[in-house]
């Protein structure tokens, strides 16, 4: 038997394709059939207008593409000797920007894009997470609508702004800037606090092994009673190999396959398109149905995203939880939600150690124009996971863009009979219902996956 | 609240697009968007409701009344589907449903950003992806909220306006005059440095105008970006960063972020004033130095 569904509410859409084997799940394929050609777009563009171009390839992580661009661009300047001096308070300002981004992110996909969907699998009716009218939904479209002034305060606005240039931020926060940044960020706080774990946040932070679960409390506990009723913690589960591409103050890059290495190698970055279309019809191979391609590390599928930056860094509480039921379904939701409060917390002590006095920005001596040849990677972490940027100019126009984005890596299809990430999280299943809670906790984003 | 009272019915539909539009109207200032909700029906939103699917309303007989559409168009299967379905055709269904059309954002109105996808040669707005006869059951021209993204302000006046009194007034590129009517450069906190002529001397600072060096297109941009401001707090050029002329048909142009010159002068001036003037106006207005204006405000 096949089963053909399309799947809704992820930035887009996506097709699932279900072949059925006594009951079970037996081979699936993930179909985005959007294309929008950002690649093709920025090509022979001016290299400094790719930062007003790249936050446009997404409306949710708009900020992770804009770093990513910014920092490839500064390692064109280091590839050629003429490496840029940063102030302490533009890479602040920066991965603060970056963090709020995620922490809006992280808000809404909970409550607006999966709660509303995994209640439907509660024995109770929770009408307060509907979509639109539930008391929750709403609240939490209050609070991350609050919490993103503080982006606004550095960056003028959200989405799509161009604040970081290269040498610096374009901003210049005023002490007082700073302290209602600080404000936004308390009342996410206590919204994290009240409503999502019903208790402190640094009790919260103190968890560290997975019996602490039951001290959560708050909404969280609700999709915890939820998932344990129907075995979440049992489903979706993929090949536990995991990958951070970003070092930031806030994320460590790491790789876990067998074991965690910190080693990490862009050179071992590769992507295919054997399974994907081409803009050149005459290309397109009789396997093809996906717009997404293929991204493998070191010739091996990995996950990123949250979980697998938590069990990275080894954050306890997670990473506990990790060993107990791995890569499921249910870690991944937690894994996201526990980052959260991780980044609530460290943005904040983020904010309190900028230095006012610094220069936002530090004008490059050389401009990208002088440049005969240039190429420049970058990689950041993006609310689903690792974002890779890699340019080539000429004479200050873009030559080459190429940009993997973290649902590329969760979602692209699968090669030489190995099935990717996803795909393997969803075989084995026996309900469509459950098949496309599994692909919505990858925090699916076609726009991205397709760009 | 008083239930016999049938609310607009709103779709939301999606075409070529980031969702930046979607993510600015749920970024919307929450009471705003509580009252928008509690005041229209919005029945579909493909990121948000779970009730009714695309394909409901493509079978379904019911009037729509106002039909949102989010990104650009093309009739290109290969390259852009919805429900098994090219975007055009699910569009052009719909529209014979609906008594308003409005594009939302600058996609949507006149291709933007996507069309500059060249692979694809026929990404466009709605207006060009449109003929008579598709359009010939709407009580109201197509409406464009240009912008990349539209501030949710600007879709909230233009529904409600739009339930009160029917009709809203056009510019002549379809834009409600009332929003774009203004340019960016007004209420920007920057203003006295343009009308000094002080330049700001790099990114990074709050003092300076971004007009001249850094491609700032705030006095030729339809917008009010600096009356309503952005999430309630601030704008681009507030921040320091150019205006990149987002609202404006012709984005996005090239070299957004630098000041296109000739011998040493903006080689476009603000809007209805002539060169001449300007570089008149310019002239008199840099002979007056003003100690303030060439030091730091935060001293």
């Amino acid at each position: 038997m096949k089963t053909v569904d399309i799947v809704e509410r992820i930035e887009g859409e996506a097709k699932l394709i279900c072949q059925w084997d006594k009951e079970k799940i037996s081979d699936v394929k993930i179909q985005f059939l959007n294309f929008r050609g950002f690649e093709f777009i920025l090509k022979d563009k001016p290299i400094l207008d790719a930062l007003v171009y790249t936050p446009r390839i997404c409306g949710i992580c708009g900020q992770a593409h804009l770093k990513a661009t910014v920092e490839a661009i500064e390692d064109i300047y280091k590839n050629h000797n003429e490496e840029l001096t940063l102030t302490n308070k533009a890479k602040l300002l920066r991965e603060i920007g970056l963090n709020i981004e995620i922490i809006d992110s992280h808000i809404k996909w909970f409550y607006m894009f999966i709660m509303p969907d995994i209640v439907k699998f509660s024995n109770n009716s929770l009408e307060e997470y509907s979509a639109l009218k539930g008391k929750k939904w709403l609240e939490a479209s209050s609070i991350a609508s609050e919490t993103i002034k503080s982006l606004a305060v550095i960056a003028g606005q959200w989405p799509h702004t161009s604040y970081m240039v290269p040498g610096g931020v374009v901003s210049d926060p005023t002490l007082l800037d700073l302290v209602t940044m600080q404000n936004y960020m308390d009342q996410a706080i206590r919204f994290y606090e009240n409503s999502l774990i019903g208790t402190n946040l640094d009790t919260y932070l103190s968890f560290n092994k997975s019996e602490d679960l039951y001290k959560v409390k708050g909404d969280l506990k609700d999709f915890i009673t939820i998932s344990f009723e129907n075995g979440f913690e049992k489903i979706g589960k993929s090949y536990n190999r995991h990958l951070v591409l970003g070092d930031s103050l806030s994320f460590e890059k790491g790789k876990i396959s067998r074991k965690l290495t910190k080693n990490i190698d862009y050179e071992n970055i590769e992507e295919f398109t054997t399974n994907s279309f081409d803009i050149d019809k005459s290309k397109v191979s009789k396997e093809a149905y996906t717009w997404s391609k293929t991204a493998l590390y070191a010739n091996s599928f990995y996950e990123t995203g949250p979980l697998s930056r938590a069990v990275v860094q080894n954050r306890s509480f997670v990473s506990d939880i990790h060993k107990h039921y791995n890569d499921s379904m249910f870690t991944r939701v937690l894994a996201r939600m526990d980052e959260l409060g991780f980044l609530l917390s460290k943005t904040k002590e983020l904010i309190q150690q900028i230095n006012i006095n610094e220069e936002s920005f530090i004008k490059p001596k050389v401009s990208l124009k002088d440049f005969h040849y240039g190429i420049g990677q970058s990689s950041v972490e993006a609310c689903r996971g690792s974002l890779y940027h890699d340019v080539e100019i000429e004479n200050g126009i873009i030559s080459k863009y190429d940009v993997i984005t973290p649902t590329v890596w969760n979602l692209g299809p699968g090669i030489d009979n190995k099935l990717s990430t996803s795909q393997k999280a969803i075989v084995g299943i026996d309900s469509l219902e459950k098949a496309k809670l599994i692909l919505r906790s990858f925090d699916v984003c076609s726009v991205c996956t397709t760009h | 609240m008083n239930n016999k009272i049938k609310k607009p019915k709103i779709v939301w539909l999606q075409a070529i697009t980031c969702n930046g539009n979607t993510h600015s109207l749920l970024s919307a200032n929450a009471n705003r968007l509580k009252l928008f909700l509690d005041s229209f029906d919005l029945v579909y939103h493909p990121s948000l409701t779970t009730d009714t699917l695309l394909n409901d309303l493509l079978i379904e007989k019911n009037e729509i009344d106002f039909l949102l559409v989010e990104g650009a168009i093309t009739s290109n299967k290969d390259f852009f589907q919805i429900s098994d379905q090219g975007i055009n055709e699910a569009l052009k269904k719909l529209v014979l449903k609906s008594k308003y059309l409005i594009a939302i954002g600058s996609c949507a109105s006149y291709g933007g950003v996507h069309q500059k996808f060249e692979q694809n040669d026929d990404i466009c707005g709605l207006t060009d992806a449109l003929d008579e006869t598709d359009i010939s059951y709407l009580t109201h021209p197509i409406i464009n909220l240009t912008g990349c993204p539209v501030h949710p302000e600007w879709i909230f006046q233009t529904l409600f306006s739009l339930k009160e009194y029917k009709k809203v007034p056009l510019d002549e590129k379809g834009r409600p005059k009332e929003i774009y009517s203004y340019l960016a450069h007004h209420g920007c906190t920057r203003n006295e440095y343009f009308e000094w002529k002080v330049e700001a001397k790099s990114f990074g600072l709050k003092e300076g105008c971004l007009f001249y060096e850094q491609g700032c297109r705030g006095p030729m941009t339809h917008s009010n970006c600096n009356k309503i401001l952005w999430n309630d707090v601030n704008t681009k050029t507030r921040a320091g960063m150019p205006c990149i002329g987002c609202t404006e048909f012709d984005f996005p142009r090239n070299n957004m972020l630098e000041t296109k010159k000739n011998i040493g002068i903006p080689d476009e001036v603000p809007l209805g004033v002539t060169k001449r003037a300007y570089l008149s106006l310019a002239g008199v207005a840099k002979t007056f130095k003003i100690d303030r204006l060439n030091e730091k405000i935060i001293k």
